[in-house]
C-alpha cells in the first residue's frame, strides 16, 4: 500500500515541477491529436448539445488499452464489467442503468444481439479505431436514424476512414503486437484510393493469447496474520481470433456519399469460469463468427432536405461447450440473423430550426439448437419497427433546443402489437451560452428510453418469459461544461449531476419450484450522480507537450423495490460509490517530425457489492492499477515507425472485477507498427 | 503560474487525497457476527448450510448455539480462516455422523468432513456430489455424474470409508441421483434426472450394500428428488412432476408396493416421531401426514407470507423451517413450537437450504493449535470437596490457614503428573475437579484411565475392594479455563439401576461431626471451609457389599466408575468419553472433553472399615503416548 501512495506521490512531484517551466510561446503540437476528422454532415449543427466523451487519433493510441473496452474505462459515469484475461467478456454499463440499455454503433449502426442484448467490447480491436464517443442520451443530432433514439446511452465506434494527401493512392499498414501470457496480435491494413472520391480500405487483424496468467489470492486474519496466501495460473483462458473487414467509400459530393463496410469475426476460446473453493479449472468452450455487411448513402437536395440510408444484414453464429466432465454436459449452437434498414430525412424549416422524420425497420432471428438432444433448432423471430420525429432550433447564439419522440413497437413471433409492446418515449435536449466570448455551457436533458426484453429474456428454457414488458429507464441530466485553447494550453472541463429512475427492471426470479427462476418486471433502481472531467493539454517549450485527463465519477444506485426487502435503499450490485481515472503523458517532437513520450495512466474503482444486498460477505474491495507506456514514432520519408512498451498494473495488484474472477498482475505489451 | 495550472494542481491534489483515501489494506478474511436470537436454552446446536448461487463461491455454513441462543454467520469460515477460498460453492448437504459432520459442497465437488464444531479434517473429492447417507462405517454419496464420457450420462452412488475417508465403490444408477437412504442393507437412490429437460427420470435404485450392486429400479414418478424413511420403514419420495403438465407428487411405498400417492408439490419433507412434514411450495403451506395411515393432519404452523420456503427440520423439540427469499439475498430461519407458535427467527446467508440439529455440548472456539509438548497425566486440580469422612483433613493433610485453593494444590502434590499420591473424597458425593495440559480427545475406545486403589480379593476377580466414584466429564464451552460449564456424566453399567438414585443429595453440618472412628480422631468436617454445612447432589449407587467368609467386600461392577477395578487392570479402569449422557440421559457426542469430576456414588458406612470413599490417585490420557 505505502508502495503505491510514494508512486502518486513521485508522480505529483514530477507532474509539478513539469509545470514549473515557464510559459513562454512556442510551437504548438496541438494540431497532432487533431488529425483530420470525419464530418459526416454538412452544416450540421456546429456544436453538440450534449457533449459527447471522445477519445480519438493519436490520444486513443497512447493509452494502455488492447480493445475498445480497455479505452472506455477512461470515460466518467461508465462502469466496465471485465472477467478477466484478453478473452475474457467486457460489458459496459452507463450511468448505472445496467448495460443492456447502452447501444454500441460501429459506423453508424447498432451492433445488436438480439440473444442477450449484450455486446462484449473486448472483441473489438483499436487497431484500425479512428474515434470513440460515449453519449450520454442520445447523439444530439436530430439527423440520425429513428432507432438512435432509442438508447440511454450510446457508444459511437468510428473506424478509420482512408485519407489520401496530394498523389497519395496506396496506403499500406503491419503491425506486431507480442504481450505477456502469449499475446501475439499481428495486424494489416490498406487503403488504396481508386478514383478521385472511390477508396476502398482493408483491416485484418490475429489475436492469440494463451490467457495462462498467474493470479494470487491472499487473506489475512483480523491480527495480521496470513490466512492464506495462494497464486495459481489461470486456465482454459486461451483464445484465438481473425477480424477482417474492409469497406469502399464513396464521398462523390460535398454533400453526399456512399460506403459500404463489410465485417467478418471468428474466434475460439475458453471461458476460464469462476474460480471457487477446489476448483481451478473450468472446461468451456466458445466459438464465434460474426459476419455483417452494411451500406450507408446519404445526400442532401435543395440545400436544406437531407437524406440517409442505411441497410445491413448480420449472421451471428455461436457454439457453446461444455467439456468439463464433472458438470451437466452441454453442446449448443445459436445462429442469430438480423435484416436493418433505416430511412432518415432532415429539412430545414427555417436557418434556425430543422426537423427530422426517420423509419427504422429490423427482423431478428434466433435458431437455438442443443446438440445433445434436439435435432431440429428452436425458432425465434421478433420484427421491430422504429418512428422517430425531432426537431432542433437554434435561438441566437445563446439557446439551442432538441426534442425528439421516438415510438417503437416490437413483434415477437407471431404474437400481436399490445400495448405493452409498443411504446413512446419522449427526449427534451437543451444548451444555454449565456456568454458568447467564452465557451461555457450548460446543457440539459430530460429522456426516457426502454429497454425490450431479449430472446434470453423471452424465451431460455425454463426462464423466459413470454409476458415481459419492456424496461423503462428515465434520465435527468444538467451538465456545465467550459472550454479554452489557446496557443499554449488547451483545457476543457465539465461537470455533470443526473438523476434516473430505471423502473421495471427485468431481473431473475425464483418460481415456485425449487430452483426454477423466471424473468420478472421486478425491480426499481433510482440512481443520483456526479461525473466530473477535466482535460488539459500544455504546449511546453521545446516542443513538449504535456497531457492530462482526469475523470472522476460519484454515484449512488439505490435499489427501491420494495421496503420489505433486505436489500431495500442498497447499493445495486458492482456499482462503486466512487470511481475516477488520471492519464498524464509527456510528448516530445523533434524538429524532424518524430515524437518520443510516455504516457501514465491511474484508474481506480472503489469499493462495491457483488450482490444486492450490502453486507460485509458480498463486499468487493477497491481496486486500482497504474500502467504505463513509451513510445517513439519516427517519420522517415513516407514511412511512419512506431515503436510502444506498455506495463500495466505496474504494482501488481491482485484485483477482481467480477467477484471470483481474478485479473492478471503485471503484464507487458509491446508493439512495433508501420505505415507507408 | 497560469490559471490553468491551478486548476490542474487543484485537479491533481484532489485525486491524490482520493486516491489515498480509498487505498485498500490487506483483505481480511471474512467474519463472524453473532446476535442474540433467543433466550430459550437447549442443549446443542444446530447448522444452516446456505447454499450461495452456482459461481459465487458463497456456500455458507452459519451456526446456532441453542445453549446460549446465539446465532452465528459463517461459523465455518471463522472456524477454518486458513482454508482458502472458505467453504466453496453451493453447500447441498450437512449432516452429523457420530462424532463428525459432513457437509457436501455441489459445485467444488467434495465432501467437507469436519468436527462437531465445523473444523476442517479433511475434503472428499466427488464430482458433481449432491447428497448423504451412512450406515456402519461407511458413507454414501450421490453424484450426478458417473463415469466420464457415458453416453447415458447416469450418476453414480459412491461408497466411502468415514475411517480412510476414501472412495471404496462406485455403483451406477439412474440419471442424477438425488437424495438416498438406508434400510436395512438397502440403499434407495432418487434418480431425478434433473439434467434432462422434458425426459425426467422416474425411479428409484436399490442397491444392495453388500455387493454393492444395483438389484432393481423402482418407478414412482416423475423426478423423484427426495426420499426419506420413517420409523414403519416406509419410504417417503417427493416426486417434483415436469414442472409443465405433470403434476408433483408424495409417493409412499414400503420397498416394492407404493402404498398412496398424494398429489401436492413437496419441494422438502422432514419426519419427526409418527408424522412426515412437507413443503408444499405451490400453496406455499406446510402440510403433516401421519407416517401410520398418511391422512393428512391440521397443519402446524402458517407460512402463507413466506417468499420462497425452502429447508426444512422437524425435531422433537420444534420445527426449524427457512425462506430463502428472492435466492440472491439474505434467508430467514424460522423456529416453532409444535403449538404453532413461533419462537425466534434469525437472518442467514443466502438460500439457506439444509439443516443439521446436533446435540451435546462441544468446543467452539477456534482450535488454537499446538499439541506439542503436552503430557499424558493428570496436570491440575481445580476443586477438592470431599464429603465428610475417616480420610478427610489428612488426604490431603489439612494445616492452619489453608484454604480450598491451597487444598487444590495439595491435591496437585498428591496426584498430578504422575506423583502416585492419594486423595480421598469422602463420603457421598465428594468430589474432586480435574484437568490435563490439554483437551482429552474422544477416540475409539477407552481415553481416560483414572487410578485409585482398588484391589479384588484374593483369587477373585468378582470381588474385592471398590468404592465406586461417578465420573463426570465437561468442556470448556465458554473458554474461560474454569469448569463452569455443562458437566456429562459418563454412563457406567449401573446407570440405568432402578436401584439407582438420580437425583440424590445430602447436606454436611460441622455439627454433625460426631462419628468418630478410634483409628482417626482429626475432624471429619472439611477444616478449610468456612461455611457450618454443605449440600453434595448427584446419583447415589446401590451398595454393592457383602459378607464373604467374614470379610467385607464389594461386588466388583462391570464398568464405569473410578476406584472399582484395580489399576493393572487398565481397561477396567479406564473410561471412554462416548459414554457421555446428558441430565436427560441422552447420549451426547464431545469430541474432547477439558474437566474431569469424580464423586464417591456410594453412601454406606460399614464396620470396621468406615465409609465407603473414593480415593483417586492419579488420571492418563491414554491417546498421548
Amino acid at each position: 500500500m505505502n508502495k503505491n501512495i510514494l508512486l502518486i506521490l513521485i508522480f505529483a512531484l514530477c507532474a509539478r515541477s513539469v509545470f514549473a517551466v515557464s510559459d513562454a510561446e512556442l510551437d504548438s503540437l496541438y494540431n497532432q491529436f487533431h488529425i483530420e476528422e470525419v464530418e459526416v454532415t454538412a452544416r450540421a449543427l456546429a456544436k453538440d448539445v450534449i457533449v459527447p466523451q471522445t477519445l480519438k487519433g493519436a490520444e486513443l493510441k497512447r493509452l494502455n488499452a488492447l480493445s475498445v473496452a480497455d479505452a472506455l474505462r477512461y470515460f466518467s459515469g461508465v462502469q466496465l464489467k471485465d472477467y478477466g484475461g484478453v478473452g475474457g467478456i467486457k460489458t459496459i454499463n452507463v450511468r448505472s442503468m445496467g448495460s443492456q440499455h447502452t447501444a454500441v454503433y460501429y459506423n453508424g449502426v447498432q451492433l445488436g444481439n438480439a440473444q442477450n442484448g449484450q455486446v462484449d467490447l473486448g472483441r473489438f480491436s483499436l487497431d484500425n479505431m479512428e474515434q470513440i464517443q460515449l453519449y450520454n442520451g442520445q447523439k444530439s443530432d436530430i439527423f440520425q436514424s429513428a432507432r438512435e433514439f432509442g438508447a440511454a446511452g450510446n457508444v459511437y465506434l468510428t473506424t478509420r476512414r482512408p485519407y489520401f494527401k496530394d498523389k497519395e493512392r496506396v496506403h499500406v499498414r503491419a503491425q506486431m503486437r507480442c504481450g505477456s501470457f502469449a499475446l501475439a496480435n499481428p495486424s494489416l491494413g490498406f487503403d488504396v484510393k481508386l478514383t478521385e472520391t472511390l477508396a476502398l480500405n482493408f483491416d485484418a487483424e490475429y489475436v492469440y493469447s494463451d490467457g495462462r496468467y498467474p493470479f494470487r489470492y491472499r487473506r489475512v486474519l483480523p491480527s495480521g496474520e496470513v490466512a492464506y496466501d495462494t497464486t495459481a495460473i489461470r486456465q482454459n483462458g486461451d483464445i484465438n481470433a481473425v477480424r477482417v473487414e474492409g469497406g469502399l467509400h464513396d464521398y462523390y459530393s460535398t454533400t453526399g456519399f456512399f460506403r459500404i463496410h463489410a465485417y467478418n469475426y471468428w474466434s475460439e476460446r475458453g471461458i476460464p469460469g469462476a474460480i471457487v473453493n477446489n476448483v481451478w479449472r473450468n472446461g468451456e468452450r466458445l466459438w464465434d463468427r460474426n459476419n455483417f455487411v452494411q451500406a450507408e448513402w446519404q445526400d442532401e437536395w435543395f440545400n436544406r432536405w437531407n437524406t440517409r440510408v442505411l441497410a445491413k444484414w448480420a449472421n451471428d453464429y455461436t457454439h457453446y461447450k461444455n467439456y468439463d466432465e464433472r458438470l451437466l454436459p452441454s453442446n449448443n449452437e445459436y445462429l442469430q440473423q438480423e435484416v436493418y434498414f433505416s430511412f432518415a430525412n432532415k429539412v430545414r424549416i427555417f436557418n434556425w430550426w430543422d426537423a427530422s422524420l426517420a423509419y427504422d425497420y429490423q427482423y431478428n432471428i434466433l435458431d437455438r439448437k442443443n446438440l445433445l438432444i434436439e435435432a431440429v433448432p428452436e425458432h425465434f423471430n421478433r420484427h421491430s419497427h422504429w418512428l422517430s420525429v425531432a426537431t432542433a432550433m437554434n435561438i441566437k447564439e445563446y439557446l439551442r433546443l432538441q426534442a425528439s419522440v421516438l415510438m417503437t413497437a416490437v413483434q415477437n413471433d407471431k404474437s400481436s402489437i399490445t400495448n405493452d409492446k409498443c411504446k413512446f418515449t419522449p427526449g427534451i435536449f437543451f444548451s444555454l451560452r449565456p456568454y458568447p466570448a467564452i465557451d461555457l455551457s450548460i446543457n440539459a436533458f430530460y429522456k426516457q428510453s426502454y429497454r425490450y426484453p431479449t430472446f434470453n429474456d423471452l424465451y431460455y428454457t425454463d426462464l423466459g418469459n413470454a409476458n415481459l414488458r419492456p424496461e423503462l429507464a428515465r434520465q435527468h441530466s444538467v451538465e456545465v461544461a467550459y472550454r479554452k485553447t489557446d496557443k499554449t494550453y488547451h483545457i476543457d472541463l465539465s461537470a455533470s449531476y443526473y438523476y434516473n429512475r430505471v423502473t421495471d427492471k427485468i431481473i431473475a426470479y425464483p418460481k415456485g419450484q425449487q430452483f426454477r427462476w423466471t424473468m420478472l418486471n421486478l425491480g426499481t433502481v433510482k440512481i443520483n450522480g456526479v461525473d466530473s472531467k477535466a482535460d488539459f493539454s500544455f504546449f511546453l517549450p521545446l516542443n513538449f507537450t504535456l497531457r492530462a485527463r482526469l475523470n472522476y465519477t460519484y454515484q449512488t444506485a439505490i435499489d427501491v423495490t420494495n421496503p420489505e426487502d433486505t436489500y431495500y435503499g442498497h447499493q445495486i450490485p458492482y456499482i462503486p460509490w466512487h470511481s475516477g481515472s488520471v492519464v498524464g503523458g509527456l510528448d516530445w517532437k523533434s524538429k524532424r517530425g518524430d515524437h518520443y513520450g510516455f504516457n501514465y495512466s491511474f484508474i481506480y474503482v472503489g469499493k462495491r457489492y457483488c450482490q444486492q444486498e450490502n453486507t460485509v460477505y458480498n463486499e468487493v474491495l477497491p481496486w486500482y492499477t497504474h500502467d504505463l507506456a513509451v513510445y517513439a514514432e519516427w517519420n522517415i520519408r513516407q514511412f511512419w515507425l512506431k515503436a510502444n512498451f506498455e506495463l500495466n498494473n505496474m504494482l501488481g495488484q491482485d484485483y477482481e472485477v467480477i467477484q471470483n474472477y481474478p485479473m492478471p498482475k503485471q503484464n507487458i505489451r509491446c508493439t512495433l507498427a508501420f505505415r507507408y | 503560474m497560469h490559471p490553468c495550472l491551478q486548476i490542474l494542481k487543484f485537479q491533481i491534489v484532489l485525486c491524490i487525497c482520493i486516491m489515498l483515501a480509498s487505498c485498500r489494506g490487506d483483505e481480511i478474511v471474512y467474519p463472524t457476527i453473532g446476535t442474540h436470537v433467543t433466550d430459550e436454552v437447549r442443549n446443542g446446536g444446530l447448522y444452516v448450510l446456505c447454499e450461495g448461487n452456482m459461481g459465487s463461491n458463497k456456500a455458507r455454513l452459519d451456526y446456532i448455539n441453542l445453549h446460549t441462543g446465539d446465532y452465528y454467520s459463517n461459523w465455518y469460515g471463522a472456524m477454518n480462516p486458513t482454508q482458502m477460498k472458505e467453504l466453496g460453492d453451493v453447500g447441498n448437504d450437512i449432516q452429523q455422523y457420530g462424532h463428525r459432520l459432513y457437509a457436501v459442497i455441489n459445485c467444488s465437488h467434495k465432501v467437507e468432513v469436519m468436527d462437531l464444531s465445523a473444523r476442517h479434517i479433511a475434503k472428499i473429492d466427488i464430482s458433481n456430489c449432491r447428497y448423504m447417507a451412512f450406515k456402519g462405517d461407511k458413507m454414501y454419496v450421490s453424484a450426478y455424474v458417473g463415469s466420464i464420457a457415458d453416453p447415458d450420462m447416469l450418476g453414480s452412488v459412491y461408497e466411502v470409508d468415514t475411517a480412510t475417508l476414501t472412495v471404496t465403490r462406485e455403483v451406477k444408477v439412474g440419471h442424477q441421483p438425488d437424495e438416498l437412504c438406508v434400510v436395512d442393507n438397502k440403499l434407495f437412490v432418487c434418480n431425478s434426472g434433473g439434467y434432462l429437460t422434458n425426459r425426467y427420470d422416474s425411479t428409484i435404485s436399490v442397491i444392495d450394500l453388500t455387493t454393492f450392486t444395483e438389484i432393481e429400479k423402482i418407478p414412482v414418478g416423475l423426478n423423484p428428488t427426495r426420499i426419506r424413511v420413517d420409523a414403519q420403514k416406509h419410504l417417503w419420495v417427493c416426486c417434483q412432476g415436469n414442472y409443465v403438465n405433470a403434476m408433483p407428487s408424495l409417493v409412499i411405498l414400503d420397498f416394492t408396493h407404493i402404498l398412496k400417492r398424494i398429489t401436492t408439490s413437496c419441494s422438502n419433507i422432514s419426519i419427526c416421531g409418527n408424522t412426515a412434514y412437507v413443503i408444499d411450495n405451490e400453496a406455499n403451506t406446510l402440510r403433516a401426514f401421519s407416517t401410520i395411515d398418511f391422512a393428512e393432519q391440521p397443519q402446524p404452523i402458517d407460512i402463507k407470507n413466506y417468499e420462497h420456503p425452502y429447508g426444512l427440520l422437524a425435531t422433537d423439540e420444534a420445527l426449524y423451517i427457512t425462506d430463502a427469499k428472492n435466492y440472491v439475498s439474505s434467508g430467514v430461519l424460522h423456529c416453532y413450537g409444535y403449538d404453532g407458535h413461533e419462537h425466534w427467527r434469525a437472518l442467514t446467508g443466502d438460500i439457506p437450504g439444509h439443516l443439521c440439529r446436533v446435540t451435546g455440548e462441544y468446543s467452539l472456539a477456534p482450535d488454537t493449535g499446538s499439541h506439542e509438548d503436552v503430557h499424558r497425566y493428570l496436570a491440575h486440580v481445580y476443586e477438592y470437596l470431599p464429603g465428610m469422612g475417616q480420610f478427610v483433613n489428612e488426604l490431603p493433610k489439612y494445616e492452619e490457614g489453608d484454604d480450598a485453593e491451597t487444598m487444590c494444590r495439595k491435591c496437585e502434590q498428591a496426584i498430578a503428573n504422575n506423583a502416585g499420591g492419594l486423595v480421598c473424597l469422602g463420603g457421598w458425593g465428594g468430589y474432586i475437579t480435574f484437568g490435563f495440559d490439554h483437551p482429552v480427545e474422544n477416540k475409539e475406545g477407552r481415553d481416560i484411565q483414572i487410578l485409585a486403589n482398588a484391589y479384588y480379593m484374593t483369587g477373585s476377580t468378582e470381588y474385592g475392594s471398590s468404592e465406586p466414584g461417578i465420573v463426570l466429564v465437561s468442556r470448556d464451552a465458554n473458554n474461560n479455563g474454569m469448569p463452569d460449564d455443562t458437566w456429562y456424566e459418563l454412563k457406567g453399567c449401573l446407570y440405568d439401576n432402578p436401584q439407582t438414585n438420580h437425583t440424590y443429595q445430602k447436606t454436611y453440618t460441622r455439627s454433625g461431626d460426631t462419628i468418630q472412628n478410634p483409628f482417626h480422631k482429626q475432624p471429619y468436617y472439611p477444616q478449610w471451609l468456612e461455611e457450618d454445612e454443605y449440600t453434595l447432589y448427584g446419583a447415589k449407587l446401590p451398595s454393592q457389599t457383602v459378607k464373604i467368609s467374614g470379610q467385607t467386600v464389594q461386588k466388583i461392577l462391570d464398568f464405569g466408575y473410578v476406584d472399582n477395578k484395580p489399576n493393572n487392570d487398565t481397561i477396567g479402569s479406564s473410561f471412554d468419553i462416548s459414554w457421555a449422557v446428558d441430565t436427560y440421559g441422552q447420549s451426547v457426542s464431545l469430541p474432547t472433553i477439558d474437566f474431569v469430576r469424580v464423586y464417591t456414588a456410594v453412601d454406606e458406612i460399614n464396620d470396621p472399615t468406615g465409609e465407603i470413599s473414593t480415593e483417586i490417585s492419579g488420571a492418563i490420557d491414554l491417546h498421548i503416548e
